[in-house]
């Protein structure tokens, strides 16, 4: 009986250990959900596995349509253990957006994905550890307005690795950069190099390092920021977003004005040739 | 109905026709009219801001470094200007976040002995060399075959500079020659050849070759044919096989060799020029000039 007493107690106690030392090791606890929609590309779900491979907190779903009931992400978060969802929504198998939410209780931003350009294109020629660190780097336009300050504290808080987070390593070896351009918000993935690149030795003491691009690329253009996780009510919206539909039909428009100008030329044409007829020739007749 | 109610309904039918046009021409606009009204509650977005702060946490959980200068780009689609900002503004944040690491005494880069997996594989990284390779082995035979091209045409110029030089110097001896001649059939021959030219045997080679133009004597004493003559033996007769020998080869077709484009698109090669100047005049106005 004393065995048996003794190792229940001695089995408890590494259970309350475990918890203290996991309380200790995390003071901040993120966990990234990443689900995509039905009917991504193949551009897109690369652009997604990539983001999957980079941020070594995140958990990857299989993918779910959440059309109509959008709410079903904020369960499978919590089935998860996941506190941030990056939700990757295609539409009519061209347009990415991509949602990323802090379940339960929000706020949620949706953006329009542009410009994708993935890790599996060879003319990025950088590489990193698969789990290391990443620095972030913002450009000081995200301090000019609130939105853009709520949405730098959510991508340090969800592209950051956090610090002893599971499969992570402990070294910097990349950096990610977020600027804003044009309205929109442009990111990419930097390689650090600190080694000479002549000779693949050490540096010299105070030479600056030097960057090589290991990507994804792409562009984030902000729709709306939600209070809530996907939904509630609206705390910005971006007054230069043009939907990619209302831009497609712009250009068909464009398209059938040309033959609508053609066709009214035309019966103009043959208007004005009904008015004026041609005056009859009184030589007509001379010869016959 | 009276009168005046019908005008005053075909007025108004008039004014809706109006009406109608001009909203269709307004929906012509590429773009629909921009909302008048967007949300943007600062204030919420400000407190969630607050709300959502972790700035309380140490450098080294955050790990974010925000740049000292704002990006400013002129043109957005110009890719190279744009690219460097963001490479300068990831360089400047990274010599940062090398500052702070080191203040809290945490290794910045990897050891060189750590190895574990990377992002891309070691296959993907091969085709990433690869193709680096490639495109510096392009760059090189292009740049290889521009050299080449170069010299062709230096070396075609030296090549005419020297065929000249070597007629000149031709001509120079054959005047030297005449001059000499002449001299010699006048009787007036100096004590000193300046020339230094074996007269006699130049005159030698100046009979064998009036001879030869006569006719070179064959092996069997004849005179032998002319080129073109051979030529003529060889294609018409005088031994050997003559079947298929005037068809056309695989060969002998794409040989180019006797066109020269110059002399196909020159004055008086053109079929028009031959034409009009080599006519022969007819049978009868022959025999009356003859």
């Amino acid at each position: 009986m004393a065995t048996l007493y003794k190792t229940a107690k001695s089995e408890y106690q590494d259970v309350d250990d475990v918890l203290e030392e996991r309380e200790k090791r995390s003071d901040i606890k993120q966990r990234i959900l990443m689900v995509a929609s039905r009917g991504v590309t193949f551009r897109q779900r690369h652009l997604m596995n990539d983001l999957e491979v980079l941020l070594p907190h995140s958990k990857k779903e299989s993918k779910v349509e959440a059309k109509q009931d959008i709410d079903i992400l904020n369960e499978l978060a919590e089935i998860q253990n996941c506190n941030n969802v990056f939700y990757f929504e295609a539409r009519k198998h061209q347009d990415l957006y991509l949602w990323i939410a802090r379940a339960p209780s929000g706020p949620s931003v949706k953006f329009h994905v542009q410009n994708i350009h993935t890790m599996d294109e060879l003319k990025m020629t950088g590489n990193c550890l698969r789990g290391s660190r990443p620095v972030l780097s913002f450009d000081s336009n995200f301090d000019s307005e609130p939105h853009l300050q709520l949405l730098k504290e959510i991508f340090t808080q969800t592209f950051g690795v956090p610090k002893g987070a599971r499969k992570s390593k402990p070294f910097f070896d990349h950096v990610f950069t977020f600027s804003v351009v044009d309205g929109r918000i442009w990111f990419r993935n930097f390689q650090i190099v600190e080694k000479d690149a002549q000779t693949g030795g050490d540096m010299a003491k105070n030479a600056k390092p030097t960057l090589v691009e290991i990507g994804p690329r792409f562009v984030l253009n902000t729709i709306r920021i939600f209070e809530g996780s996907f939904g509630g009510p609206t705390l910005y919206e971006n007054p230069r977003y043009i939907s990619p539909n209302v831009v497609r039909a712009a250009v068909r428009s464009q398209k059938a004005t040309k033959y609508a100008s053609r066709v009214a030329d035309t019966q103009d044409r043959e208007a004005r040739a009904r008015a004026n007829p041609l005056p009859s020739d009184p030589l007509k007749d001379v010869f016959e | 109905m009276s009168d005046d109610e019908q005008m005053y309904d075909e007025a108004m039918m008039e004014d809706e026709e109006t009406a109608l046009e001009i909203a269709a021409l307004q929906s012509e606009d590429l773009l629909p009219p921009p909302k008048k009204e967007f949300i943007n509650h600062k204030v919420a977005l400000r407190a969630l801001v607050d709300e959502l702060s972790q700035k309380s946490l140490n450098w080294i959980q955050r790990c974010d470094v925000t740049s000292t200068e704002p990006i400013v780009v002129d043109k957005t689609e110009n890719d190279l200007d744009r690219e460097l900002k963001f490479y300068q503004q990831g360089l400047e944040a990274v010599i940062q976040a090398q500052l702070e690491v080191k203040k809290v005494g945490v290794p910045f880069s990897r050891p060189d002995d750590y190895f574990a997996e990377m992002v891309k594989s070691d296959a993907h990284m091969a085709r990433i060399r690869q193709k680096l390779l490639d495109q510096q082995k392009g760059i090189q035979n292009s740049e290889e075959a521009k050299k080449q091209r170069e010299l062709r045409k230096y070396g075609k110029k030296i090549e005419q500079e020297k065929l000249k030089e070597r007629e000149d110097q031709k001509k120079a001896s054959l005047d030297k020659i005449a001059t000499i001649k002449k001299r010699l059939r006048s009787g007036d021959l100096g004590e000193v050849d300046d020339f230094e030219i074996d007269v006699a045997s130049d005159d030698d080679g100046g009979n064998t070759k009036a001879k030869g133009a006569r006719g070179k004597k064959g092996k069997d004493g004849k005179p032998m044919a002319n080129k073109k003559r051979q030529l003529k033996n060889d294609k018409f007769g005088f031994g050997g096989k003559k079947r298929g020998l005037k068809k056309n080869t695989a060969e002998s077709t794409s040989d180019m060799s006797g066109f020269s484009q110059k002399r196909n698109k020159s004055a008086n090669f053109s079929a028009v020029h031959q034409r009009g100047k080599t006519k022969r005049p007819g049978k009868s106005k022959r025999q009356r000039t003859n």
